[in-house]
C-alpha cells in the first residue's frame, strides 16, 4: 500500500517536473531545487523583515500606525518590503511542504535519513510558529484574531489553565510590553529556524543552500511583481472591545486557526499533536527489514580507484559526495542527466528519473544516474571527474621515456620527462593513467615527490601475460613516447594532523609511499613516520637501500621490512610474517595513529579489519583500496593495485 | 524548445504560481462570526468556597501530631467546583461545573466561554454558585441591545458586587 502511494506520488512529481523541464530546462527547473529555494526565500524574508523592523514601533499605539506608514506612505519600498515579507514567508511554507512531500514520495526519509526528516519536521513547525507570530505584529483585525485564537488554543494546555486569553479580552490589559515580547519571539524563533536549517543541511553531503542564480533572480522578480500587483495590507486597527467578524485569511499559515473555530482547542491539539507524532515516526513506519548487509555495500570508484561505503538506500551520488568524490551533478533529482556514469560491475535499483535523461539504450549500455541509483550489491562505477584535490585539473600529457632501470626481475623503474619542458603539479600519492593506443588505460602512482616535477618516476611490476607490462619489459626503449592523463585520485598525504603515520606498502605499493615520504622530508614534517614494507622475498624489496638511507638521515623515520615467505638461503634476520601482524605486534593500540596503506587487495583485506579492531579510526585510514572487500570483482583484484596494473 | 516560447512557458507557469500565492494569502475570507452576529464571552477567575468547613481537632488527634503541627483546626484545602450557567433569552447556552485548579483543587477556577449571538435585543442571565450545597449565590440578568460585530464580555468582580457586563 505504502509502495503504491510512493509510486503514485513519484508519477505525479515526475510528470509535473517533466512539464517544468520543457519551460525551464533540466538544469534550471525550480522543482529540483525546492530545498535551496526554501533556504533562499528564508533570506528574502529575513532581509525584508530587518527593513520592516527598522520602522516598526513596538507599542499599542505605534504598531499599527508604523506598519500603515510603511504600507501607505512608503509603499514604494516599505510596502514592497512588507509584501515581500508576506509572500516570501508564504512561499517558504509552500516550498517546504512540497520538499517534504517529494522526499516522502521518493522514499527518501527512512533509514539513515531519519535525522534529516525529523529535523525538517521541527523546522516546519518553527517556520509556522514564526509565521503565525508575525501575523500578530501589525495589530490589525487579523492580528487581533490570531492573538486571541492563540491564547484560546494555548489555554487548553494545563500550564496556562485558561488564564492567557484574559490578557486579550480587555483593551486595558494590552500594553507596549506585549509588542516587545511578540517582536522578541518573532526574531528569536526566526533565528532558531536558521539554526535548525543549518543542522538540517549538515547531514546532506555537499548540500546546496542556494538555487542557481537564474532561479533566484526569476523568483525574486516574480515576488516583486506580485508585491506590486497585490500589496500586503492591514485589515483595520485591532479593537479588542469589538468582535472580529470576517477577515482576509492566510491559508498557508492559518488553516489550523480556522479549525480552532470549528472544532475547539482540544480537538486541534489532538490533530496537531497526532499529525506531528505520525510524521515524526514515519521513518520507522512500517518497520523495514534490512535487505543488504548491516554495513551496507561498497563501491569501487574510477578513475579515483577509491572504495566507498554506501549505506542501504543511499544514492551512489550522496555516498560519493560524502567521501569527497568529485562526482558531477546538478539537480540531484534524476532530472538533468548531469550525473550520468557507467556501471562497470554490480546491480543497482535505478530509481525514479526523467526517462529522457537515461534512455533504455543507455541503461543497456551500462549507464546510470548517480543521483537516482541505489546499490543492490557491491559496485564498480566509472565517471568523469569534475575536479581533483586542490583544484589541479587532470589533462592529457605527452612524455618521453628518459630511463628504464630493472630494479628487480619483475619491477621496472620508468623515468618519464614531459615534452616541451612542461611541469606537472600533483599531490604525493596521486596517480596517472597511461593511455594505450586502443583507448585502454593503465594506472600507476607517481613515485617522485611533487617538488620534483620535471620528471616522473613510475615503478611498474610485470604481470605475467599483461599486455602493457609485457610490451614495456620487452620492447619499450629510451626515447619512446607515451601519453597519459593525470594527476588523478584523492589518495594523498594529509598534513592536517599531528598524529604519527604508519605507512604500509605491499610490493610496488612502495611507489606512492616513496612520493609521500620524499615530500614529507622535503617539507620538514616532524611527525613520526614508520614504513612497513611487506613482500615475499628479499629481492622483492627492490629499493630497500633507499628507506634504510632515510632512516639514517631522519630521526623521525624508521623502516621495517617484512618478508612473508623467506627461504633459508635468504639468511633473512629481520621481521617475517604478514605485514599487518608485524604492525600490530609493534603497535597494539592504533588509536593515536594514521595509516596509509598501498598494496594488493589481499593485503588491504587483511589489514583493515585488524587495524580497526585495534583502535584505528576510520578517519585515520587512508588507502585507495582500504575499504575494499575482495567481493568487488574478486576475480580481478589488480583493479585496485596502486603500485601498477597489467 | 526555443528561447521565446520557453520564456512564454516560464511566464505561463510563474503567473499561476504567484496568483496562487497572492490569492491564498488573503482569500477565501474567514468568518469568525457572521456579519449579523455579535460576540458574547463569559470570562472570569474566581476562588470558590472550601468544600468542607474547618473542624476542631480532639486532644487525642492533636497528641498524635508532631508538636509543630498541632493546629487546633483541621481545614481541608479543597474548594467546591464553581457552578456556572448562562442563559440567552429562553435558552441555557452554558451549564458547567468548573473544578478548582491545583492538585488538591484548592486554587482558583477559570471560566471561559465564547459564543456568537444574533445581533439584536436579548435577555442575558448569568448565574454562579461558589458554595457547598448547590444553588446559585450570584446572579445577574440584563436585557441588552447587541449590535452586529459588537462584543460583550461578562466578567466577575466580587468588589463590584458580582457579575459585570462590559461591551
Amino acid at each position: 500500500m505504502l509502495k503504491r502511494l510512493h509510486l503514485a506520488g513519484q508519477w505525479v512529481f515526475l510528470h509535473v517536473e517533466g512539464l517544468f523541464n520543457l519551460a525551464f530546462g533540466e538544469k534550471l527547473n525550480p522543482l529540483y531545487y525546492l530545498g535551496p529555494i526554501a533556504y533562499y526565500l528564508m533570506w528574502v524574508v529575513v532581509a525584508s523583515g530587518l527593513y520592516l523592523y527598522a520602522f516598526f514601533k513596538t507599542g499599542v499605539q505605534g504598531a499599527h500606525a508604523s506598519v500603515e506608514y510603511l504600507t501607505v506612505q512608503q509603499w514604494y519600498l516599505g510596502g514592497v518590503m512588507r509584501s515581500l515579507h508576506r509572500y516570501g514567508a508564504d512561499a517558504v511554507a509552500l516550498t517546504m511542504l512540497l520538499h517534504l512531500t517529494r522526499h516522502w514520495c521518493f522514499d527518501r526519509y527512512r533509514g539513515f535519513r531519519w535525522f534529516s526528516w525529523v529535523s525538517g519536521l521541527a523546522l516546519l513547525w518553527l517556520v509556522y510558529a514564526a509565521g503565525i507570530n508575525g501575523y500578530m505584529l501589525p495589530w490589525d483585525r487579523l492580528s487581533q484574531f490570531v492573538v486571541v485564537a492563540t491564547a484560546e488554543w494555548f489555554d487548553r494546555l494545563p500550564m496556562f489553565g485558561g488564564e492567557l486569553v484574559r490578557n486579550f479580552i480587555f483593551p486595558e490589559n494590552v500594553n507596549d510590553r506585549l509588542f516587545s515580547l511578540l517582536t522578541f519571539v518573532h526574531i528569536g524563533v526566526s533565528l532558531a529556524v536558521l539554526a535548525v536549517l543549518w543542522v538540517h543541511t549538515q547531514r546532506v553531503p555537499q548540500a546546496k543552500t542556494l538555487p542557481p542564480r537564474p532561479i533566484a533572480v526569476t523568483l525574486t522578480i516574480a515576488l516583486l511583481a506580485l508585491s506590486l500587483a497585490k500589496p500586503a495590507v492591514s485589515q483595520g486597527e485591532a479593537n479588542l472591545a469589538a468582535a472580529v467578524t470576517t477577515i482576509g485569511f492566510d491559508w498557508f499559515y492559518l488553516p489550523v486557526y480556522a479549525l480552532l473555530y470549528r472544532w475547539g482547542p482540544g480537538e486541534v491539539w489532538g490533530l496537531v499533536g497526532g499529525l506531528t507524532l505520525v510524521l515524526a515516526l514515519l521513518p520507522w513506519l512500517p518497520p523495514r527489514r534490512r535487505k543488504g548487509p548491516a554495513e551496507g555495500y561498497h563501491m569501487l570508484v574510477r578513475p579515483d580507484n577509491r572504495i566507498v561505503a554506501v549505506r542501504e538506500g543511499e544514492t551512489i551520488l550522496d555516498a560519493g559526495l560524502r567521501e569527497g568524490i568529485a562526482f558531477p551533478y546538478e539537480c540531484r533529482n534524476g532530472g538533468c542527466g548531469q550525473c550520468k556514469a557507467t556501471l562497470a560491475y554490480g546491480t543497482v535499483d535505478y530509481g525514479a528519473y526523467q526517462p529522457d535523461m537515461l534512455t533504455a539504450q543507455e541503461r543497456g549500455a551500462g549507464k546510470l544516474l548517480l543521483c537516482s541509483a541505489t546499490p543492490l550489491g557491491d559496485l564498480e562505477i566509472d565517471y568523469q571527474p569534475t575536479a581533483v584535490p586542490g583544484g589541479i585539473r587532470a589533462r592529457v600529457w605527452t612524455a618521453t621515456v628518459d630511463a628504464l632501470d630493472l630494479l628487480a626481475p619483475d619491477v621496472m623503474r620508468v623515468m618519464l620527462r614531459l615534452e616541451g619542458g612542461e611541469r606537472i603539479e600533483f599531490y604525493p600519492g596521486q596517480y596517472l593513467n597511461v593511455l594505450l593506443e586502443d583507448g585502454e588505460k593503465r594506472s600507476f602512482s607517481f613515485a617522485t615527490a611533487p617538488h620534483v616535477n620535471d620528471r616522473i618516476e613510475l615503478h611498474i611490476r610485470r604481470i605475467p601475460g599483461g599486455r602493457f607490462t609485457t610490451q614495456l619489459f620487452e620492447r619499450t626503449k629510451v626515447g619512446d613516447r607515451l601519453r597519459f592523463e593525470g594527476p588523478l585520485g584523492s589518495f594523498f598525504l594529509r598534513e592536517d594532523s599531528d598524529k604519527p603515520i604508519i605507512f604500509v606498502a605491499g610490493s610496488t605499493g612502495f611507489a606512492p609511499v616513496k612520493s609521500m615520504l620524499e615530500y614529507a622530508f622535503h617539507r620538514g614534517l616532524a611527525r613520526r613516520m614508520i614504513l612497513y614494507w611487506g613482500v615475499r622475498r628479499p629481492e622483492d624489496l627492490y629499493l630497500a637501500l633507499l628507506p634504510r638511507q632515510w632512516a639514517r638521515e631522519h630521526a623521525n623515520f624508521s623502516f621495517v621490512p617484512v618478508l612473508s615467505d623467506p627461504r633459508p638461503e635468504d639468511h633473512w634476520q629481520e621481521r617475517t610474517g604478514l605485514v599487518h601482524d608485524a604492525i600490530l605486534a609493534d603497535f597494539p593500540d592504533l588509536s593515536g595513529y594514521q595509516v596509509y596503506a598501498c598494496g594488493s587487495v589481499e593485503m588491504v583485506e587483511a589489514t583493515h579489519p585488524a587495524f580497526t579492531a585495534h583502535g584505528l579510526r576510520q578517519d585515520d585510514c587512508f588507502s585507495d583500496a582500504f575499504r575494499l572487500a575482495a567481493r568487488v570483482r574478486s576475480h580481478a583484484p589488480e583493479l585496485v593495485r596502486l603500485g601498477g596494473t597489467a | 524548445m526555443k528561447r521565446a516560447p520557453r520564456l512564454v512557458a516560464q511566464v505561463a507557469l510563474y503567473v499561476p504560481l504567484m496568483a496562487l500565492l497572492g490569492y491564498l494569502s488573503t482569500r477565501p475570507q474567514f468568518s469568525v462570526i457572521a456579519p449579523d452576529e455579535a460576540l458574547l464571552r463569559l470570562s472570569f477567575i474566581h476562588a470558590a468556597h472550601r468544600a468542607h468547613a474547618c473542624r476542631s481537632r480532639s486532644a487525642a488527634e492533636l497528641a498524635k501530631l508532631p508538636p509543630n503541627m498541632r493546629a487546633p483546626l483541621d481545614c481541608p484545602r479543597a474548594r467546591v467546583p464553581l457552578r456556572v450557567e448562562l442563559q440567552l433569552d429562553d435558552r441555557v447556552v452554558l451549564e458547567r461545573e468548573v473544578t478548582a485548579a491545583g492538585l488538591r483543587h484548592d486554587g482558583e477556577a477559570t471560566v471561559y466561554f465564547r459564543t456568537a449571538v444574533p445581533a439584536g435585543r436579548h435577555l442575558i442571565a448569568v448565574r454562579m454558585g461558589d458554595r457547598p450545597g448547590g444553588g446559585f449565590n450570584y446572579t445577574r440578568t440584563a436585557t441588552l441591545d447587541l449590535a452586529a460585530g459588537s462584543a460583550l464580555v461578562i466578567d466577575f468582580d466580587p468588589a463590584k458586587g458580582g457579575f459585570v457586563f462590559r461591551s
